[in-house]
């Protein structure tokens, strides 16, 4: 049993050596076809990776490993847990059904062997009645044998004797009858007469027998020798003559005669050897009538006197009956019982085999281990191995294994005197404990499949468990690698930034030179046209390498974090007007309308960095016009009002759109915003750039604005670029407080959506619309392009002016016959079949305008340029010029020609496209000027009857001519007249800010003569370039620092003179003083008495518009101050301190630039540390001097320090 | 001739490296509105040496108190004066003088104003000459030649 249970267990244990490595490589198996799903995740990335580069390919591979060793280990944790499960499991089991068995099989055992011993006491018990019978029988024949002896005591006849024999014969009789278990008795008288009775089982008849008398005689036998008994048996007494009589049985009456029988048929009659001491003996014999042995008893018969045997008294008892009890017990319980004597002679068995072994000498009693019962054989042989031949009296052996059987095998020892007898019981072990070691046995099984179920649950529990954990934790690890990377990745590109930004910073120095260098060489006379080309050439590739460098720089300087806005009040309309009026140029050359649609709500002024706005407007629309071909290009404009009491909602309208990254910096962009400018209205301000160019796929939206990114790389090599512009746009706009996205268009094209927080100064009035509806104007608007058209028409409808559109001659013509000609109304509309209803309708209304005033805008591309058959044209439209103004619509590029043609027909209003909503405001003023005084004119001239419009022209003619080189005419026409209208009063530095910057424009591109040589269009991202390309022309120029007073403070002679002279060559006024404290001490003088002026000068700045170098003149005695460091008395640090102290408050800001011979960026730290501008090193480098200077006192330009 | 020989011993002024580049530039800025502006500065930095120089001997004769900070200063003056002019050496021997100055090397000073002394000295000669060859072309009526380096 408890092997058993050892050897399930290890067959359980997992981890006994040759089960653990089979089932490892099995569990091996399982992980890795689990792990490889993971396994094939991890490749992709990897893969991506790779492409990253060498760097993170090493560190993911080290990663990989990683993860490999991780894995391992969480392997052996696993098997290591599932070990101790399976050990903790197996070890419950094994204890749960060792306490239950041992605790049945105890009680079981002292059951079954109460059993055993019960079972085996009965037999024994009966055996010891039977004998105890026997015993008392025999006892009770001696004693009525001696009694009846003793009755006759010496017999001395024959008759006696007979009379004594037939009595004893009756006394036996009658104890045989009464004792049925008996089988014989006898009775052998010392004479060697024998009476016996006997019972034959197999024919159950009884029968007497007796020897023949007459061979005895009374006494003489008395006196043969002393035994008195012949030594003879009864067998060998041959010459005794033998009978047998039959008898009823119950009666005891004779039956037949007695019959002669030989000595061979007689039963064993126990004589005098069997009482050799005169004691009681027992001994088992055999009979040839019973197949059982019999237990014969005999004791010896005593004379009177007690001292000498007459008769020897023999009782035979059949053990049938034991045998049969056994057999009674062992149906019941099964097994087999037998007893044997000590000397193992079976005696009584319970099977119903043969006790008795015939030889030719008769029956003999047969040993038990010859018992042809196998099992009374094998278990008397198992007995007799186990034991030898000197058996304990008592055994109890349990697991006897006889055949391939188990047995209980229990013997007992009956210590009879002279007889002892040995019972065997063999029971197979099936019949007590079958049923409980199946039970056991199912138990088992049960227990252990349970165990093995709750094994494997708990190891996939632990799988799953720990493959979730270990799966997080790869996940962590992962995820803390990546942020570990992406750090790395930001350091390093913030490092990046950084080192462009100082680099592009150097780079753009020398850029600078080579520019003002190449300008030097084409103001040359002496180049060759070859080398003039090749020179062009140059400085173009130069301008285009400084604009990149521009752009890295900016672009760098916002990552870096470098770029500070600055918060300057500026015109947000013209700056607009500006750039659109800028690239309307290229537009046109690529057949491209510009737009400026601006909501009248737009605040005139606004603070914030112009210069950076302008930027980003220049970037879109320069990026529109790179990708539009024809169509449109639209900058438009409203405003949302962002008061303190909706900022919440605004804020709350941000929070809704997606751009989530960028809230953060949004958000504290904006508290600054709000610190800084806490009294300020702020507003958000809405533009959208639209195009019909080709449009960027919706899945580019986001990714455009990334340094680098193109919407189709392709693009790059029709259109050029880099892909800085929007990058640089988006973080410009982030700067702002704004946010830039594409948005979704109808059509073809881009539609790019920004807003921006910009603040607007309280002082600052909202801009006065002024209000046209009263003077009933009519506005016919022929326009090319339908886009400018209608926007236009729109406006001007809004502000209550009739308009009317044509798009080509042939309506125009039609439009104004039919207003202009009163005569032929009616017929006009019957001709006009091919004007829609719609338009009639409006003429109709029109029509009912009372003292209409007609302004005809007309495009000069209406006119047939071609050919002269604008000439043509004009002469038709001539004719209408008494009845509506003209004004005109020209482009850059109109040449002369039709310029002087029209100003010679009189037509003096003349704009260049694109016209937008400033331009128009002015036409319609000029307009309404004129008719007032054309209705003064009118009632003065009554008498003249002449045209009100005609006359308006007629008066003025020479006011016009004289002022009109150009069309800044009417600028200038307005200057004069200036007074009337009170709305143009506010609007005039608007429009003479355009104007001039028209005027300029068209210097560049008509007049050929001029030195510049430059094409226009390069002129015009010069222009878009604004500082260096500027800077550079400005150099070659020999007057370029005309009107700049500059303070010289220098000790040294040598450098003063020479500086001195230096600036006075390019018409700069310097002032040279000879250390610090006189730089100082002049400045103060100075700006003492100018202050009076300087507030003249601010609160006349509005109307006047004075160029930005002279406009310093009232603030401040000078434009700048070159400081040299290192003076005596008082050094350059020193005075720069001294001159910062003194305008505080004043909010005047001389610019100062450092002169040094050091050369060291310390030097120039210090330098802007004590609030100087900017550094110059000795010796002085004129162009690098001259841009520096004019860097500063421009104050349109970005300040920066350009150091050396 | 003359003209010839004016170019030629500038170019040798150069290659010697008496001037340089600055130099140049100061001679064009000379125009009619100042004829004489080249000699005027050259003058004027000869006479700013000169004080300079004596200056700084004063202060290293004597010995035991040197003031460096004196020397010094005088010395960037001298400096950012003929780095103006275009003094080439000596320019370069003032950021040597300065150097020794700065680490209060007495015995480098003095040997190096000595050496300033001498450079100085032997360019007003050498600029004396050219000025002389100007004049006399001048006075022949031809045109100072564009001498390009």
């Amino acid at each position: 049993m408890q092997r058993d249970s050892f050897s399930v267990s290890i067959e359980n244990l997992p981890d006994s050596p040759m089960g653990s490595n089979k089932k490892m490589n099995k569990v091996f198996d399982k992980m890795t076809q689990w792990v490889t799903p993971w396994r094939s995740n991890s490749e992709s990335p990897r893969e991506r990776m790779i492409l990253r580069g060498d760097v993170e390919q090493d560190e993911f591979q080290y990663a990989s490993s990683h993860c490999l060793s991780s894995y391992y280990s969480v392997f052996v944790v696993r098997l290591a847990i599932m070990v101790m499960l399976a050990i903790l499991i197996g070890l419950l089991t094994i204890l749960t059904w060792h306490f239950t068995r041992i605790y049945t099989k105890q009680s079981l055992q002292t059951l079954a062997y109460g059993l055993r011993y019960e079972l085996l006491q009965r037999p024994i018990l009966r055996m010891w009645s039977v004998l105890n019978t026997t015993s008392e029988l025999t006892t009770a024949q001696v004693k009525l044998s001696e009694y009846v002896i003793r009755k006759y005591d010496k017999p001395t006849t024959q008759e006696e004797l007979v009379e004594m024999y037939q009595a004893m014969k009756d006394v036996t009789w009658t104890l045989f009858a009464s004792a049925k278990a008996l089988n014989a008795i006898t009775i052998n008288y010392r004479n060697g007469f024998v009476q016996a009775f006997h019972r034959d089982t197999t024919t159950s008849s009884t029968f007497y027998i007796f020897s023949d008398l007459k061979n005895y005689s009374i006494s003489g036998t008395g006196p043969k020798d002393v035994n008195g008994w012949n030594n003879q048996t009864i067998h060998g007494n041959m010459s005794a003559i033998w009978y047998q009589q039959q008898l009823d049985p119950v009666t005891g009456a004779m039956l037949g005669k007695p019959r002669r029988i030989p000595p061979d048929d007689l039963i064993s009659i126990a004589g005098i050897s069997q009482v050799p001491d005169g004691e009681a003996s027992w001994h088992v014999t055999v009979s040839k009538y019973m197949d059982s042995p019999l237990l014969s008893a005999a004791l010896p018969v005593f004379d009177a006197s007690n001292k000498s045997i007459v008769a020897v008294v023999g009782v035979t008892t059949a053990l049938y009956s034991v045998g049969q009890l056994m057999r009674d017990l062992v149906e019941v319980h099964g097994g087999h019982i037998y007893l044997t004597s000590q000397e193992g002679y079976l005696l009584a068995t319970s099977t119903n085999g043969p006790l008795l072994r015939n030889t030719s000498k008769g029956p003999k009693l047969m040993k038990a281990t010859d018992s042809e019962e196998w099992a009374i054989k094998t278990g008397a042989q198992w007995l007799q191995k186990t034991y030898g031949n000197n058996l304990p009296h008592v055994v109890h052996a349990e697991n006897a294994r006889l055949g391939d059987q188990q047995y209980y095998i229990d013997s007992f020892y009956l210590n009879l005197k002279r007889l002892p007898i040995i019972g065997v019981v063999i029971i197979p072990r099936k019949f007590i404990m079958g049923k409980v070691d199946e039970r056991a046995f199912k138990t088992l099984v049960i227990l252990i499949s349970a165990s093995v179920c709750i094994f494997f649950i708990g190891c996939v529990c632990i799988l799953i468990l720990t493959n979730g954990v270990s799966k997080e934790m790869k996940l962590r690890a992962e995820l803390i690698r990546q942020l570990d990377a992406r750090r790395r990745a930001e350091a390093s590109s913030n490092y990046k930034s950084q080192f462009l930004a100082n680099m592009s910073h150097e780079l753009r120095t020398p850029m600078a030179a080579v520019i003002g260098l190449l300008d030097i060489l084409i103001s040359d006379d002496c180049l060759s046209n070859e080398q003039y080309a090749t020179v062009t050439q140059i400085r173009k590739c130069s301008t285009a390498l400084l604009r990149l460098l521009n752009n890295i720089l900016d672009l760098s300087k916002v990552e870096s974090g470098k770029l500070v806005l600055e918060e300057a009040e500026f015109d947000l309309g013209r700056e607009l007007e500006g750039l659109v009026d800028m690239f309307s140029v290229q537009c046109i050359n690529h057949n491209v309308e510009t737009v400026l649609d601006l909501s009248d709500d737009m605040p005139a002024l606004v603070r914030g960095d112009s210069a950076r706005l302008v930027q980003i407007f220049a970037n879109l629309i320069s990026n529109s016009i790179k990708f539009t071909t024809t169509g449109h290009i639209i900058l438009r404009g409203w405003c949302e009002n962002m008061n303190p009491l909706h900022d919440e909602m605004s804020l709350n309208v941000d929070r809704k759109k997606p751009l989530a990254p960028m809230k953060t910096k949004l958000v504290q962009h904006r508290n600054h915003f709000q610190k800084s400018c806490k009294n300020a209205n702020k507003m958000v301000l809405w533009f959208e750039v639209d195009d019909t160019g080709c449009g960027i796929d919706p899945s580019k939206w986001d990714s455009v604005f990334e340094s680098f990114e193109q919407a189709d790389p392709s693009t790059t090599r029709t259109h050029g670029g880099t892909g800085l512009g929007l990058c640089i746009v988006r973080n410009l706009v982030n700067k702002m407080g704004g946010e830039i996205k594409v948005v979704q268009k109808n059509g073809l094209g881009t539609l790019m959506r920004l807003y921006l927080i910009l603040s607007i100064p309280d002082t600052v009035e909202q801009n006065l619309q002024p209000d046209f509806s009263k003077y009933g104007l009519v506005v016919l608007l022929s326009m090319y392009g339908s886009t400018a058209r209608r926007i236009t028409s729109k406006w001007l409808r809004k502000h209550g002016i009739a308009t009317v559109e044509a798009s080509d001659w042939n309506e125009l013509t039609q439009i104004i016959r039919d207003l202009l000609e009163t005569g032929s109304r009616d017929n006009s509309f019957d001709s006009q079949h091919n004007i829609a209803d719609s338009l009639r309708a409006e003429l109709s209304t029109i029509q009912e305008i009372e003292n209409p005033v007609f302004v005809i805008m007309v495009d000069i591309g209406v006119l047939d340029l071609t050919t002269d058959i604008w000439k043509e044209q004009l002469n038709y439209l001539d004719r209408f010029s008494g009845k509506a103004k003209f004004a005109w619509l020209l482009k850059h590029d109109t040449s002369n020609t039709v310029k002087t043609e029209l100003r010679r027909k009189g037509h003096v209003m003349m704009v260049n496209k694109p016209l937008y909503k400033a331009k128009m405001i002015q036409i319609l003023e000029a307009v309404i000027k004129n008719r007032k005084r054309g209705l003064c004119n009118g009632i003065r001239n009554r008498g003249n009857g002449s045209d009100e419009s005609h006359d308006c022209l007629e008066i003025d003619p020479t006011h016009y001519d004289t002022c009109s080189s150009d069309d800044s005419s009417e600028t200038s026409g307005e200057k004069e007249g200036d007074k009337p209208v009170k709305s143009s009063t506010l609007l005039s530095p608007v429009l003479k800010n355009y104007l001039i910057d028209t005027t300029n424009r068209n210097d560049d591109s008509t007049s050929a003569s001029m030195t510049r040589k430059n094409t226009e269009e390069e002129d015009w991202k010069d222009r878009n370039n604004r500082l260096y390309s500027g800077i550079a022309l400005d150099g070659k120029n020999p007057k370029s620092l005309e009107g700049i007073r500059i303070l010289l403070a220098e000790d040294t002679p040598v450098l003063q003179r020479v500086a001195t002279i230096m600036l006075e060559k390019m018409g700069a006024t310097v002032t040279a003083v000879g250390d610090g404290q006189q730089a100082v001490d002049l400045l103060n003088f100075r700006s003492i008495n100018a202050q009076d002026s300087t507030q003249e000068q601010k609160s006349s700045e509005e109307e006047t518009n004075v160029n930005p170098q002279s406009s310093s003149r009232y603030s401040s005695p000078y434009d700048l101050i070159l400081m040299d460091c290192q003076m005596p008395k008082m050094d350059g640090y020193e005075a720069t301190k001294a001159i910062r102290r003194a305008e505080i408050g004043t909010g005047l800001h001389v610019p100062i630039v450092a002169l040094t011979a050091h050369a060291m960026s310390s030097d120039e730290a210090k330098c802007l540390e004590v609030g100087m501008d900017a550094y110059l090193t000795k010796p002085i480098d004129r162009k690098l001097m001259v841009s520096t200077i004019l860097s500063l006192t421009k104050p349109s330009t970005l300040v920066t320090s350009y150091s050396a | 001739m003359e003209k010839r020989q004016f170019r030629d011993y500038t170019i040798s002024l150069y290659h010697q490296g008496f001037l340089d580049d600055q130099f140049t530039e100061l001679k064009k800025l000379q125009d009619e509105c100042s004829p004489d502006f080249v000699a005027e500065v050259v003058s004027l930095f000869f006479e700013d040496c000169e004080k300079l120089i004596s200056n700084m001997a004063r202060a290293l004769d004597q010995t035991g108190n040197v003031d460096y900070k004196l020397v010094g200063s005088s010395v960037h003056q001298l400096k950012g004066s003929s780095s103006s002019v275009g003094a080439k050496r000596v320019k370069g021997l003032c950021v040597t003088l300065k150097e020794c100055c700065d680490s209060q090397n007495y015995e480098g000073c003095v040997r190096c104003l000595q050496q300033v002394d001498i450079e100085y000295k032997s360019l007003k000669g050498k600029l004396q000459d050219l000025f002389n060859l100007e004049q006399q072309i001048v006075q022949a009526g031809g045109r100072i030649p564009q001498v390009d380096i």
